[in-house]
């Protein structure tokens, strides 16, 4: 209920908090939106010496196509992505995801780049960042560095960044023509956080074959879950019903679900299974130029 | 560093404290300033009754340190009333029955209003969705839908009104 | 327009944690990690060597008779439910008052706890001294032998526990200041929390008050005496100052009382035709650790009910309640007739199934249009004229053709004993009132208003409703079981009857303005002698939408509250209801693992239901052309109509036979309903 006492920095210039984590990285935690470090705070699951807050860094929060990708800020609300048209038209798996997690508050709040970097597996953006193919760029003393999205979520909690850097951009490549991608969760009744959600992108060539397919699977597994096997199933193939339910069915084969609150771990690998196929075929669709 | 001067213009008021680090923007509300309108019903950030409207955006207060509130302007349930007026949303619940107990209620009102702002004319689906963040154990919500369609009523005719003055 | 509800829109209300007493203390518990374990040793804060009371059974529900087993307000050698509290600390910010939490240390060895009651029934006891954890067993009616050539049909149902999560936690603010206790409370009932204070902590009654603040619903939980009440009393007895605690959601979850818990293994015998003939029941009440709560009440309470309002003429019904090493059972909104009517419902509706009849059809054979007495002494009203009604004004052929509709009925028992009282006092123009429950949510202030106006002739703005305190009213009972219309209503009638003698005798004829220039005070405990029936019954339907995930689309009532005073606070309070019988039905669940760790950490996880889970609700409240001015209580009936119909509504439309609530995703979960 009260969180445990910590020290507040509130830096005006990112260099200000790069070299504040270069210093007293292993004690801080980055204050953002704060809808997963404040409840964490005051079940004293964490104790950080320093709350470092970045809210206060000028132009972190933005959406902007450039150089071949899409650039987000890291204190990027989800309220505004859920709403804006851009991301709507082209990366509808990421405004489907943050116009559904947890409430419309929570989402006046929350950022992208918090719930990147939170590597929480029931967080809905990593799988939509692995679906996508995007990449984190992590800024520290040293400079920047470009990490896809592949290796960036290492574990339950835990990324690829060092304690001393910070999420300073997402780069999502902007999808060619005849791409489409679509993120589905399934949530036991109360805007709980989701039983197991499935992000889907598939890019056809211009025969209509499948020419790339990206997927992701949210509280599936101990951290997000690339179910590399359904991937490389549907890439060069013509795409019916058929395909796409074998897809679906070996990205369950690869889900590891564990039974808990939110149901038995075979009902949530069945659950993948019927999300996976319906995002497959929502991305489909849209690929082809559909809704 | 673990103690900081805050400025914060709460309905209107600008007002001054020393607060720690760590205290909730729900207990500055409630405990410093006094304004004991805004409800603490959870710990987990699922109920809503602590929504207060921050920067003309609905947030729950308990999710938010005191600290982030500095240079900002908050609204509360204290706040919505203008010289013993109540705001159409208040007009809403009572008209409409929209409460029982009244614990959810403040973070209800607050909720409704932010809605009502960033969508005047909002559908039945488009309030339930909207007051996902907001539990209520008495009512089973029928009754603050038809509270929250009546402000909207309300305030749209009241704006035709101005208008065609 | 209610005053008070004017001042809770403005943000004005005034609960228990809003309450700030100069010089105030925070305290907050220390709690036991394991469900089960010794306590070795606890170094630090306030412990059982030095607060030695014992709990007391007050409130809803409560039970003199087992005191066998006592419960520690803070424990000292065993713990026996997870958040059992075992020392306290406090400060005089609530903030350094948590950090204080983790200054004691307690050393604990786990002991293997029992969480399923059927394992509780064999295991052995974990009580030491008792015989086995068996807290109370009831046997109603006779045994019977059955005719050859019927229908037996042998069926077991479950309700599982569910968290009550009234959105204001429990909490308080006691205060001793040398001479005297005062409590402020969030309460059902301010002469429970009194009598339990004065019984536990061997304290005459004059020492104590307790006055109600606005209590944010309760639903069950706020009548019983909790350990952190008597630890907060007994800290501002040593400490003489002022001394608040208030639950943490976290805490509400794990440590308020649970509701519904109980299983049920039902026999019916019936002929061909469907006319039934006997019923078989044993029950099982999960009653976790203590015997405060309605652990102890609950067996013979839901057994005599088991029969609903069918004409059997046998019954046997065998029912325990078990110690589990759970937080304990208490009552929930219905307190054990939704229980009851969910078991008798959905096997009817299997009956019919068995006998191919149609489930409404079954009914009607089984209902009279005399007054009933069962097997097992419940007493109804004539039943058939109103269930007759029912599935004509919900359209009940017509829907049943349409789609997956369920369809139940029910007698409700108020719990009007003892009675209630009502105090009117008359003084400088203002009737001022005071009444033995304490709402929280149903309006007692429009109730009494009517009645009093009505009955004095006075204008209901000069009458003032005022909150519960055990100094201005020497006696009451409390709010719950959908009785205060009827006792406290009754009580509030009585009241000012007696003052309206009282003026003939003094004034002779007198208007109603006369009334008002004199004084009078009139305390009366009304008592209602003849049980009272509500009658009700709900129509369901639900449907399947994206991924299999059910919904409930339509929730019809036709209900026989009797007198309404006050309609659209009946229609909210019928709303209000379904809505928790829908989350009993498809979200809520206390589920436990097997070393006894509640798996519900959140309000969400608890299964609160939303906005976009409710239904289209159609309500229709009957006429009762018996007796046109008796209130009948209705702030029940909707969790025991609901939940039958809802489940038949979901069976139907998976096409599988259900027993059990909460209905899981994956009890039900096929591909192919996913579309």
């Amino acid at each position: 209920m009260i969180p445990p006492r910590f020290d507040y920095v509130a830096p005006r210039e990112l260099a200000e908090a790069v070299d504040f984590l270069e210093k007293h990285g292993d004690y801080a935690k980055i204050l953002a939106g704060g809808h997963s470090l404040i409840p964490l705070l005051r079940f004293r699951f964490a104790s950080p010496k320093y709350l470092v807050d970045i809210n206060g860094i000028s132009d972190l929060e933005y959406m902007r196509e450039s150089d071949g990708h899409l650039h987000i800020g890291p204190l990027t609300r989800y309220v505004d992505v859920e709403s804006s048209k851009l991301i709507q038209s082209k990366y509808a798996a990421l405004s489907d995801a943050a116009g559904h997690i947890a409430d419309p508050l929570v989402r006046n709040m929350g950022t992208v780049g918090g719930n990147v970097c939170h590597s929480d597996p029931a967080n809905d953006l990593p799988a939509v960042m692995l679906a996508l193919g995007a990449s984190i760029i992590a800024v520290g003393r040293a400079g920047e560095r470009v990490i896809p999205a592949e290796e960036f979520f290492v574990d339950t909690f835990q990324t690829a960044l060092k304690p001393t850097e910070l999420l300073k951009e997402i780069l999502v490549p902007i999808p060619p023509a005849r791409t489409g991608n679509a993120y589905l969760k399934l949530e036991r009744g109360a805007g709980d956080f989701p039983v197991v959600g499935v992000a889907a992108q598939v890019r056809l060539d211009e025969q209509g074959s499948c020419e790339a397919v990206g997927l992701g699977l949210t509280a599936a597994a101990p951290k997000v879950l690339k179910p590399k096997r359904a991937e490389t199933f549907l890439e060069g193939k013509r795409l019916s019903e058929k395909e796409i339910q074998e897809a679906a069915s070996l990205a369950a084969q690869d889900a590891q679900p564990v039974s808990d609150i939110r149901g038995p771990a075979e009902y949530k690998r069945e659950m993948v299974q019927v999300l996976a196929f319906r995002a497959l075929q929502q991305a489909l669709e849209r690929a082809r130029g559909g809704a | 560093m673990s103690l900081h001067h805050i400025v914060v213009t709460v309905n209107g008021e600008k007002r001054e404290a020393e607060v720690d680090s760590r205290l909730l923007l729900v207990h500055f509300l409630r405990e410093t300033l006094g304004l004991t309108g805004t409800h603490i019903g959870c710990d987990t950030s699922n109920c809503g009754a602590c929504a207060v409207i921050m920067d003309g955006k609905a947030v729950k207060s308990c999710t938010i340190l005191a600290v982030q509130a500095d240079g900002k302007e908050l609204l509360t349930v204290e706040g919505l009333a203008k010289n013993g007026k109540l705001h159409p949303v208040q007009e809403g619940f009572l008209k409409k029955h929209g409460l029982q107990c009244g614990f959810c209620t403040p973070g209800m009102l607050m909720t409704s209003y932010w809605l009502l702002q960033k969508n005047p004319n909002p559908t039945e689906a488009e309030i339930q969705r909207g007051i996902s963040g907001n539990l209520c154990r008495c009512t089973g919500y029928v009754k603050i839908v038809e509270a929250i369609q009546y402000a909207s009523q309300k305030m749209r005719e009241s704006n035709a009104q101005v208008q065609t003055k | 327009m209610s005053d008070n509800l004017r001042r809770l829109v403005e943000g004005r209300g005034q609960f228990v944690d809003d309450l700030h007493l100069p010089n105030m203390l925070h305290l907050k518990l220390v709690r036991s990690p394991y469900a089960r374990a010794r306590v070795a040793k606890v170094k630090g804060g306030i412990n059982g060597s030095e607060v030695k009371f014992d709990l007391v059974s007050v409130g809803e529900g409560a039970s003199d008779e087992t005191q066998t087993v006592a419960y520690p307000v803070l424990a000292s050698d065993y713990v026996n439910y997870a958040g059992q509290p075992v020392a306290a600390v406090f400060a005089e910010d609530l903030y350094k008052a948590t950090d204080k939490i983790e200054e004691v240390e307690v050393e604990y060895e786990p002991l293997k706890p029992v969480v399923d009651p059927e394992e509780a029934l064999r295991s052995e006891p974990i009580h030491p001294g008792t015989k086995s954890n068996i807290i109370s067993s009831v046997q109603l009616g006779k045994d019977f032998r059955v005719p050859n050539a019927y229908v037996e049909l042998e069926e077991e149902f479950a309700n599982e526990r569910i968290i009550t999560d009234p959105l204001e936690p429990r909490g308080l603010v006691a205060h001793f200041d040398g001479s005297r206790l005062t409590v402020w409370a969030s309460t059902q009932s301010v002469h429970s929390w009194k009598e339990g204070i004065c019984d536990c902590m061997g304290l005459s009654a004059d020492k104590v008050r307790v006055i109600q603040l606005d209590t944010g619903g309760a639903f069950g939980s706020k009548s019983s005496l909790y350990p952190e009440y008597v630890v907060a009393c007994y800290l501002s007895m040593k400490t003489r100052r002022p001394v608040k605690w208030i639950e943490t959601r976290s805490e509400h979850l794990l440590v308020t009382h649970q509701g519904r818990g109980t299983r049920a293994k039902m026999r019916i015998f019936a002929d061909r035709t469907g006319v039934v003939y006997g019923l078989k029941g044993d029950l099982l009440v999960d009653a976790g650790a203590y015997p405060v709560g309605m652990g102890a009440f609950a067996p013979g309470w839901i057994g005599f009910q088991v029969t609903g309002p069918y004409t059997f003429s046998h019954a046997l019904v065998n029912a325990k309640s078990v110690y589990t090493n759970k937080v304990p059972l208490g009552p929930y909104r219905g307190a054990g007739r939704p229980e009851a009517a969910f078991f008798i419902e959905r096997m009817m509706d299997l009956l019919a199934d068995e006998l191919g009849m149609d489930p409404v059809e079954v009914r009607l054979k089984n209902v009279s249009g005399e007054p009933f007495v069962s097997p097992l002494g419940l007493r109804t009203e004539p039943f058939k004229p109103f269930l007759e009604s029912a599935a004509r004004e919900l359209d009940y052929q017509n829907r049943a053709r349409k789609g997956a509709v369920g369809f139940s009925c029910f007698v409700l028992i108020p719990a009007i004993q003892p009675g209630e009282s009502a105090r009117v006092a008359i003084a400088k123009g203002k009737v001022k009132v005071w009444m033995g429950g304490c709402a929280h949510g149903q309006g007692h202030d429009i109730l009494a208003k009517v009645l009093v106006s009505e009955e004095l002739g006075v204008p209901e703005a000069c009458i003032e409703v005022e909150k519960g305190d055990t100094d201005q009213l020497s006696e009451g009972v409390g709010t719950w079981g959908s009785r205060t219309t009827i006792v406290g209503g009754g009580a509030l009638v009585q009241a000012c009857r007696k003052i309206k003698d009282e003026a003939k005798k003094a004034l002779g004829d007198y208007s109603s303005d006369a009334l008002l220039d004199h004084e009078f005070d009139a305390e009366v405990f009304f008592s209602r002698r003849e049980p009272l029936n509500s009658f009700g019954a709900n129509l369901v339907s639900a449907s399947a939408g994206e991924f299999g995930v059910i919904r409930i689309d339509e929730c019809m009532a036709y209900y026989d509250a009797g007198r309404v005073l006050n309609p659209a606070m009946v229609e909210s309070q019928i709303i209000g209801g379904s809505a928790q019988a829908i989350g009993q039905v498809l979200y809520e669940e206390a589920k436990y693992d097997e070393d006894g760790q509640l798996l519900a950490a959140t309000m969400a996880e608890a299964g609160m239901p939303k906005a976009q889970h409710m239904p289209r609700f159609t309500i229709k409240l009957a006429t009762n052309t018996s007796s046109p001015n008796q209130p009948r209580g209705v702030g029940e009936s909707p969790t025991m109509g609901v939940p039958p119909a809802a489940v038949r509504a979901i069976e139907k439309l998976t096409r599988r036979k259900l027993t059990e609530t909460p209905i899981r995703p994956e009890d039900i979960s096929s591909k192919k309903l996913a579309k």
